[in-house]
């Protein structure tokens, strides 16, 4: 099954299964998480179930495209549950099957994998779903967000699309996949691999992401105070970004590593209470729909 | 009649730490709560696997027990008149039990007297009306030290509950929790057979579970069947040549990541076998709980174990472990090349990044606080430790430099289990001698409660300092365990110092290290509003603590250690070698003689400020023989205490103790002279101080102690 075969399915298999289907966040972040699509929606009491793809940047993963499958980009299919229906494993186990996975002749682990996310104040408990012993899927019952405890609480699917993928290719690496009959993987993302693992760890202008830093933090509580809560967000994600990047050149010490991460939470913090203030100003409008 | 009960709660993939939580809190906590119901059973047995935490309970009556419940009305004083008839409270009281005053009997109560009063026999309700809440309320008592939410449940539980299974050998017993109601269902293999299994009686479940379902709900179980699998592998597919390294905790995670195992072998690439023994096997257990396996002679092979869950009969699962097997290891070589990259240096610099504890600097701080208080300890004017070697001073200072640079390769931040074994390789591979390399690694130790100690003195010496600065830092920021508390095991640390300084004889006074270490944190960090003696004495208590805790453990006497802290002894050792000269004083002699006279002593003591003896003043014949006594002893005992030869100490005691009986005997300590009387005190003053040279003997138990 061809990469973008991979999309096509899981997309068809959760919108048959009552998921709204999004497109990406046009933002660099780490996670599917970071989408407000998770990051916000999470939160409160209205009903929510999407799916989405999530191109994802990690620059301290990057090995310069020598590694068989840690890099610093990769994508992310995003399932987001609220509340976590009671089949919620079986409605998983029922998206391998629709990718062609015989449950019945693999190994498939539920292995513990408590996640938590300093940056944005999220921890939840869940496991890392193994297929003959490759990670493929995290799977998460998130309890709080932005230091927020959540009820209900949502389930958060998020599938390694390249893992699944050599998976199903039965290759060794993701530069060897078949994104379609025509192109490999590789084609698409080798040179682009390279060329921002050299960033992240070497060329990045430190001076410069120090003060994008703080600018966007102050941008952040410009818009806030004026209830832009959307735009609010994208200078969270942002300042973790560069927070990330700033990583990757080891440009912080541990001592201002804490601080740092206790800087974007603050944001988080602040921006998911103010959400769900909004939220029930507006008499939770998904919640009337139900 | 005598039934089974049989309770299953499923749930959705439970983390092996959290399995282990759950099985001995089920078996707790229903046992308790059976008992208090007076439920009488045979047995409770308690069992898991991934997916459900299951207890069997044998022999259930279907009854409770009866109990006698006793009721009290008016005193029997107020129950009859002067006649010997009922009083009208004791009608009244009757009326309210809806009985005859006649049926009525005297009950007593303790301290109270004789009351009207009756025994009433309850009859025990039935077991199957009970045990719902019995049940229900199990699962609400189990806590686990990480829980969570689903849904929109009020109820914490490690994993999501999905289902839940109660019964009475083949009666439901029927509850509802988590919007989840009892049933006789239990379910199967997640995919093997994933369908619901209908158990008729309470007896058929393990089996009906294992044929049907391909699960082994019992875990001892799977682990036999595991290392049966290993074992098979060993002798007959590899006649020996091969040997599986059998970590015991990654053993007891694997049985609780199956829920029926089957191990496989596979494979990995050659190439990655250049990567040192301990960190590639570190490599292959760690993330994927592989099993790594050696050759005759002891190298690590290229084949690996999985265990997987449930038996299917393909090479794909052999196949998709390798590849990741592979990936993981190729990232372990990336580290291992990455640090090579580096030398001690670069690390020791890192280290001024790594933050040792909020307040308290960094591990680099740290460092060279190591360096300093291990000095101290192999600096000190020569008691019996032997460290008189210049080169252990040399060693200590490279080591304790050394020591934390690991927490920065990547290595150590890939697998932090393998802090102080990658210090230890990168220091062999550096060329830095084998007492350094050694010792970065021993310094951790004992690193668990019944664990090894460091096997030299700079090991010793280092990690003795290590624990020491940690506890020191720690009490300074206010960190001090308390109750069942001690999330930065400081206990341990605190009993792993005892120990060392036992091994390697290091005989020095806690207090003044202690103060020492303080002194180097202080210069260094604000810590407004401590108070510097009260801090340093709380700590010394605590090592102190830890020090009766292991005499206490062993069966030793905690009254002589407490005699001996009572001279206001602050060595470890020597409290331990005046310890062991009490205990074998004990044995032989009677310790009365030594204690009695000094109690004698103490019991005089009537005032706070004493003067030197006049010689003068002293009239009588057992005074001055008294005061000749104290004088000699004291320079004699003196004397022996510097050779540490406790024995004899004991011995002049136990000579000097006669004296101090004939001059009670002869002498009256009261004289109406007041300057004579006071004179005399001066002079017992004198004697108790003599003996506290040792121990005070005072707080001895003879009782028991004595071997008379």
């Amino acid at each position: 099954m061809n990469f973008q075969d991979i999309i096509f399915n899981l997309q068809k298999y959760w919108s048959d299964n009552g998921c709204i289907i999004k497109q990406p966040m046009d933002l660099e972040k780490g996670a599917g998480t970071f989408n407000p699509d998770t990051f916000l929606r999470c939160l409160g009491p209205e009903p929510w179930n999407v799916a989405y793809v999530e191109p994802s940047r990690r620059p301290t993963d990057g090995r310069y495209g020598e590694n068989p499958f840690r890099t610093q980009f990769f994508y992310q299919f995003q399932v987001l549950l609220k509340p976590s229906p009671d089949d919620v494993i079986e409605l998983y186990l029922g998206s391998l099957k629709s990718l062609g996975i015989n449950l019945k002749l693999h190994d498939i682990r539920f292995v513990e994998d408590d996640w938590q996310s300093p940056t944005i104040g999220a921890v939840g408990l869940g496991w890392e779903v193994w297929v003959d012993g490759m990670e493929i899927t995290q799977f998460t019952y998130f309890q709080q967000m932005g230091g927020l405890v959540l009820k209900p609480v949502s389930a958060e699917i998020t599938y390694g699309l390249e893992r699944i993928a050599m998976y199903l290719q039965d290759k060794d690496n993701f530069w060897d996949l078949k994104w379609s009959d025509d192109i490999t993987y590789g084609e698409l993302h080798l040179e682009s691999e390279k060329q921002w693992s050299a960033y992240n760890f070497e060329v990045a202008s430190v001076s410069m992401l120090l003060d994008l830093f703080k600018k966007y933090e102050d941008e952040f509580e410009r818009v806030i105070d004026r209830g832009l809560i959307f735009v609010g967000c994208e200078y969270v994600l942002k300042c973790s970004h560069i927070f990330n990047l700033l990583d990757a050149r080891e440009a912080i010490s541990v001592a201002e590593r804490t601080s740092y991460i206790a800087r974007v939470r603050n944001l988080a913090k602040k921006l998911c209470s103010v959400y769900l203030k909004k939220r029930e100003e507006l008499g939770y409008p998904l919640l009337k729909k139900e | 009649m005598k039934k089974n009960l049989l309770f299953e709660i499923g749930t959705e993939e439970l983390p092996p730490s959290c399995i282990r939580e759950g099985v001995s809190g089920l078996k707790k906590i229903l046992e308790d709560k059976l008992t208090e119901n007076r439920l009488e059973f045979k047995d409770i047995q308690a069992y898991c696997s991934p997916r459900r935490l299951v207890a069997v309970v044998r022999g259930l009556g279907e009854l409770q027990k009866s109990k006698i419940k006793t009721v009290t009305g008016p005193r029997l004083k107020a129950a009859f008149d002067k006649e010997g008839n009922f009083t009208r409270a004791a009608e009244g009281f009757a009326r309210s039990l809806n009985m005859k005053v006649s049926d009525l009997e005297e009950i007593e109560i303790e301290g109270r007297g004789l009351y009207l009063g009756k025994r009433i026999i309850e009859k025990g309700g039935k077991a199957v009306d009970i045990l719902p809440d019995i049940l229900k309320g199990t699962i609400l008592n189990l806590t686990f030290s990480k829980q969570m939410t689903w849904a929109g449940c009020d109820i914490k539980f490690a994993r999501p509950i999905r289902w839940i299974l109660a019964l009475y050998d083949n009666e439901i017993i029927k509850f509802s929790i988590a919007n989840l109601n009892s049933g006789n269902v239990t379910f199967g293999h997640r995919t093997l057979h994933p369908e619901p299994i209908a158990i008729k009686d309470a007896g058929s479940y393990f089996k009906l579970l294992q044929d049907k379902g391909k699960v082994i709900a019992n875990d001892i179980k799977r682990k036999e069947l595991i290392l049966n699998q290993m074992g098979k592998l060993e002798e007959k597919v590899w006649k020996g040549n091969y040997r599986v390294i059998l970590d015991e905790n990654l053993l007891n995670d694997v049985v609780n990541l199956v829920e029926i195992p089957n191990t496989i072998v596979g494979n990995f690439p050659g190439e990655f076998l250049y990567i040192p023994k301990e960190l590639l096997v570190e490599a292959i257990q760690h993330h994927q709980k592989y099993f790594a396996v050696l050759d005759k002679s002891g190298n690590v092979s290229t084949k690996f174990l999985i265990v997987q869950n449930g038996i299917r009969d393909n090479d794909e699962i052999k196949k998709g472990n390798e590849k990741v097997l592979k990936a993981r290891l190729s990232d372990a070589a990336f580290f291992y090349e990455e640090d090579r990259k580096h030398d001690f240096n670069y690390w020791i610099d890192k280290l001024k990044g790594v933050i040792f504890f909020s307040n308290l600097g960094s591990m680099y701080d740290k460092a060279l606080r190591l360096k300093k208080v291990s000095a101290y300890i192999a600096g000190l004017p020569a008691g019996s430790g032997p460290y008189e070697k210049d080169d252990v001073s040399s060693y200590l200072a490279a080591a304790s430099m050394l020591c934390k640079c690991d927490l920065v390769t990547n290595m150590v931040v890939e697998f932090p289990a393998l802090q102080g074994v990658v210090g230890r390789q990168y220091a062999r591979e550096k060329g830095e001698k084998s007492e350094v390399s050694k010792a970065i690694f021993e310094h951790y130790f004992p690193r668990f409660a019944a664990d090894i100690l460091p096997s030299t003195d700079v090991g010793l010496i280092l990690s003795i300092a290590d624990k020491i600065d940690t506890i020191t830092g720690m009490f300074l920021a206010g960190k001090m365990p308390s109750g069942s508390e001690d999330p930065f095991a400081l206990r341990r640390k605190a009993s792993g110092i005892v120990l060392s300084i036992l091994k390697g004889k290091y005989d020095f006074d806690l207090t003044d290290l202690i103060s020492y270490n303080q002194n180097l944190y202080q210069k260094s960090f604000d810590f407004r509003g401590i108070n510097d003696l009260k801090i340093s004495a709380e700590i010394k208590d605590f090592i102190i603590a830890r020090y009766r805790f292991l005499l206490e453990k062993k069966g030793k006497r905690l009254d002589i250690l407490e005699s001996i802290l009572g001279s206001g002894c602050c060595s470890i050792l020597d409290i331990d070698l005046r310890y062991k000269a009490i205990e074998e004083f004990i044995g032989s002699e009677d310790i009365k003689k030594i204690s009695f006279p000094m109690i004698r002593c103490k019991n005089i003591i009537d005032k706070k400020e004493f003067e030197e003896v006049d010689g003068e003043l002293l009239e009588e014949e057992y005074e001055k023989r008294l005061f000749s006594s104290v004088n000699k002893k004291e320079k004699a005992i003196k004397d022996l205490m510097c050779k540490r030869d406790y024995a004899s100490v004991l011995a002049e005691l136990y000579e000097f103790g006669e004296i101090v009986d004939l001059f009670f005997d002869k002498v009256l300590v009261m004289d109406k002279d007041k300057k004579v009387r006071s004179n005399r005190v001066n002079l017992i003053k004198k004697a108790v101080d003599l003996y506290l040279i040792l121990a005070d003997f005072s707080r001895l138990t003879v009782e028991s102690g004595s071997n008379v």
